[in-house]
């Protein structure tokens, strides 16, 4: 059984790599533009909200108030990023009949002001 | 305990009954002493300024029976102030003549007319009380029954407490023959209409002097048709406490409503409230064993027409009765009793007193405590040093009060010293307990003092000893010469003895003593006590944060190295004004939420945004929907 274990597990990591270059190709070729720039939005808000939450663990919570405004407009604009590439994505065209990319970015910008309007008031 | 006949149980049943009535009704606890009597005159004895101020004070004064002064002197002031165009000024004349003797006016047509015209359902109820009350004054004849439905017809529009006062005195003037009994009604309404403070004190929220108006106004006017007011004989004792609470008398008027419900409840056709007052504290002893008490009305008034009777005379301490069904003898102003012919021990004893007369008394079963005295003698007096290993037998020495032992005594470490006493009352012989037996040793060198008890043990001798081992800690572990003081007190004592009976020598182990008697002074300054402010909260070092800081801004530049891989660029950007304004609007709205931060408060960035927003919206509007023609 150890032999077939080692070349299982060279298997498994064979194919996760190949899982991973498969997705990669696909895409970048299979994504617009448009999204992938959002994407690279999202995930530097995301690095973001990660950096901020590991200096709270690390070095402490004081003073809360900032932790919380800061890690809440990270999540937030997250989770407004997503809706809005959720809305925008062509492929999602028959699910959102009545809102024009145009207005979902509206909404995106109106949404985000909200929250920033809130995270400044918070953060002291 | 054989012959407890059938009488005797009946009487029992009927005194504790009387007891107990006498327990349930309330006492009076104020009423108007000679000194308080004294200011009220003095107040009410000022000189006239007006017609009012001297009908407050003539009217007030016979209140309380007193004449006034110069009564030719005031019937001119009267004469001569008095308006005659004024109903008010004319009921305050009118009265204060018929108060004054000997002071005659004539009453022109004019004012007649004045006054009748004031008696209708157009005039207030003052007015009609006014006018009443001068027809009245003047001996004028007046129409009751019209003024009576006047007076009703108005009382119903003005209700309030002081109206339907005024209507209850106006009541009174009027004639027996018209049907007052509706006004009569009122005394009752108002009665319900009084605060009850305590159980003690029943007065209007309105205050003292509407309550003592109050009381004279409803006497007035049931001894004027001949039925008792609806007020219970409780509720007079606390309207009285009310009134006569009041030792100050600020103004004119209140002086005079406290002399009418005086004058009105020592003079009355009901109620009579009777006080009962001892002479001095009500103490007996041997030197003096008679009770002395007196029996006036509130006004002070000694009423000695009067029976004055013990009903059962109780101990405090052990219950039982000692006397029972005694009348007290009238001598002088005084009611007597002679307490001591029963030989009662010391201590107090509660009296239940009645005073009979007259059916209109109230309050007139009192509970007094009774305090029996007596003088104290010590006897027995032991001194003696006992020796802790009981090796040699005590020395005992006997001391006769008040000379003092000679020679001292030793108290050490194989030594103590021991006092035992008996205290007697000197008249009857009995054993004593007083409160107060304390054995007193005084350092003679250092002035330090330590006061012990002395218990009594089951055969009432007392008994004190002094172990050093056991009390270093009282003494300090001071030695020296001791002077022993005896210290008898109670309340029932009337000789308390502070005896110096002898001087002890104390001796403490050496090791114990301290260097010097340190004094306890309790009134030094304390040590101060240091304020801890609140600690800030532990912050990491500022290194570490600016590195953070920067660590955070770091995936910016991450997003922009990845959009520009992916090729996003701005080469689509169209240079309409609508897309200008859009951008600058949002550039301004980002700017202001950095302002927000540093200066404003909400409200103000509330209204900046709004304009701010308005504007962005509507470019934003314009521009994208171009953007979508364009798609």
């Amino acid at each position: 059984a150890f032999p077939t274990a080692g070349v299982a597990g060279a298997a498994m990591a064979g194919s996760v790599r190949a899982v991973a270059r498969r997705f990669l190709s696909e895409y970048g070729g299979g994504t617009a533009g448009r999204l992938k720039a959002l994407d690279a939005f999202l995930l530097y808000v995301l690095l973001t909200g990660a950096l901020q939450f590991g200096y709270c663990l690390g070095v402490g919570t004081f003073p809360f108030n900032s932790f919380l405004s800061g890690f809440i407009s990270a999540v937030g604009s997250f989770i407004l990023g997503v809706c809005l590439r959720i809305q925008i994505n062509p492929q999602n065209k028959g699910e959102f009949q009545g809102i024009s990319p145009e207005r979902a970015f509206a909404d995106f910008l109106f949404a985000n002001t909200i929250l920033h309007l809130v995270v400044i008031n918070f953060v002291g | 305990y054989l012959s407890v006949g059938p009488r005797l149980r009946l009487e029992a049943a009927l005194s504790f009954l009387l007891l107990l009535a006498g327990a349930q009704a309330l006492v009076p606890s104020h009423r108007l002493a000679a000194r308080d009597l004294a200011r009220l005159r003095a107040v009410l004895e000022r000189p006239f300024t007006d017609v009012r101020a001297a009908y407050y004070s003539i009217v007030g004064l016979s209140s309380l029976g007193v004449r006034v002064a110069d009564e030719k002197a005031a019937c001119k002031f009267i004469k001569s102030h008095v308006d005659s165009s004024s109903v008010e000024s004319l009921f305050y004349a009118a009265q204060s003549i018929q108060a004054l003797s000997g002071c005659e006016v004539t009453i022109s047509n004019e004012t007649r007319e004045l006054l009748l015209a004031a008696v209708s359902e157009d005039s207030s109820v003052t007015q009609i009380f006014h006018a009443v009350g001068a027809l009245s004054g003047f001996g004028l004849p007046l129409a009751s029954q019209e003024a009576l439905s006047a007076l009703t017809a108005r009382l119903s529009k003005e209700e309030s407490v002081l109206t339907t006062i005024q209507a209850l005195e106006t009541a009174s003037y009027l004639s027996q023959q018209a049907d007052l009994s509706s006004i009569v009604e009122e005394i009752e309404d108002l009665v319900a209409r009084l605060d009850d403070l305590g159980g003690v004190y029943l007065q209007f929220e309105e205050g003292i002097e509407t309550t003592a108006l109050f009381v004279a106004a409803a006497y007035k006017l049931s001894d004027h048709v001949g039925t008792e007011p609806a007020i219970k004989e409780d509720q007079v004792i606390q309207l009285m406490n009310a009134i006569f609470s009041k030792k100050n008398f600020e103004t004119l008027s209140e002086a005079f409503s406290v002399a009418r419900a005086a004058g009105s409840l020592s003079q009355n056709r009901f109620h009579l409230p009777v006080i009962v007052v001892p002479d001095g504290a009500a103490a007996v002893s041997h030197h003096q064993p008679v009770l002395r008490l007196q029996v006036t009305n509130v006004m002070s008034q000694l009423l000695t027409q009067v029976s004055v009777k013990l009903d059962q005379a109780k101990s405090v301490s052990s219950k039982a009765t000692v006397l029972q069904h005694l009348p007290f003898t009238l001598s002088g102003d005084f009611f007597e009793l002679n307490f001591m012919s029963v030989k009662p021990a010391s201590g107090y004893y509660d009296f239940s007193i009645s005073v009979d007369g007259d059916k209109r008394f109230i309050a007139n079963k009192v509970e007094l405590k009774v305090k029996v005295s007596t003088e104290v003698g010590i006897t027995n007096v032991d001194l003696s040093t006992v020796d802790k290993d009981q090796s040699i037998a005590p020395k005992t020495t006997r001391v006769a009060y008040p000379a003092k032992a000679k020679g001292s005594f030793t108290a050490d470490s194989h030594q103590n010293f021991a006092l035992s006493f008996q205290l007697i009352d000197v008249n009857s012989g009995a054993e004593l307990i007083p409160h107060q037996t304390f054995v007193r040793l005084h350092n003679q060198k250092t002035g330090q003092e330590v006061v012990f008890v002395a218990e009594p043990d089951s055969k009432n001798v007392y008994k004190f000893e002094l172990d050093t081992s056991e009390r270093k800690t009282e003494f300090d572990s001071a030695s020296g010469t001791y002077t022993l003081y005896l210290i008898i007190g109670d309340a029932t004592l009337e000789n308390p003895i502070l005896w110096n009976v002898a001087d002890v020598v104390v001796t403490f182990p050496e090791e114990d003593a301290p260097s010097t008697v340190q004094s306890k002074n309790l009134f030094v300054p304390k040590p101060e006590i240091q304020h801890l402010f609140r600690e800030p909260e532990k912050r990491p070092p500022t290194v570490v944060s600016n590195t953070f800081t920067a660590l955070v801004l770091s995936p910016l530049l991450l997003l922009l190295i990845l959009w520009i891989k992916i090729g996003a660029n701005i080469s689509n950007f169209s240079f309409a004004p609508s897309t200008i304004v859009f951008h600058m609007g949002h550039a301004a709205m980002l700017g202001l939420m950095y302002v927000y931060w540093t200066q404003l408060n909400m409200f103000q960035t509330l209204k900046y945004l709004a304009i701010l927003g308005g504007i962005t919206f509507l470019a934003g509007n314009r521009m994208l929907a171009q953007k979508a023609v364009k798609r």
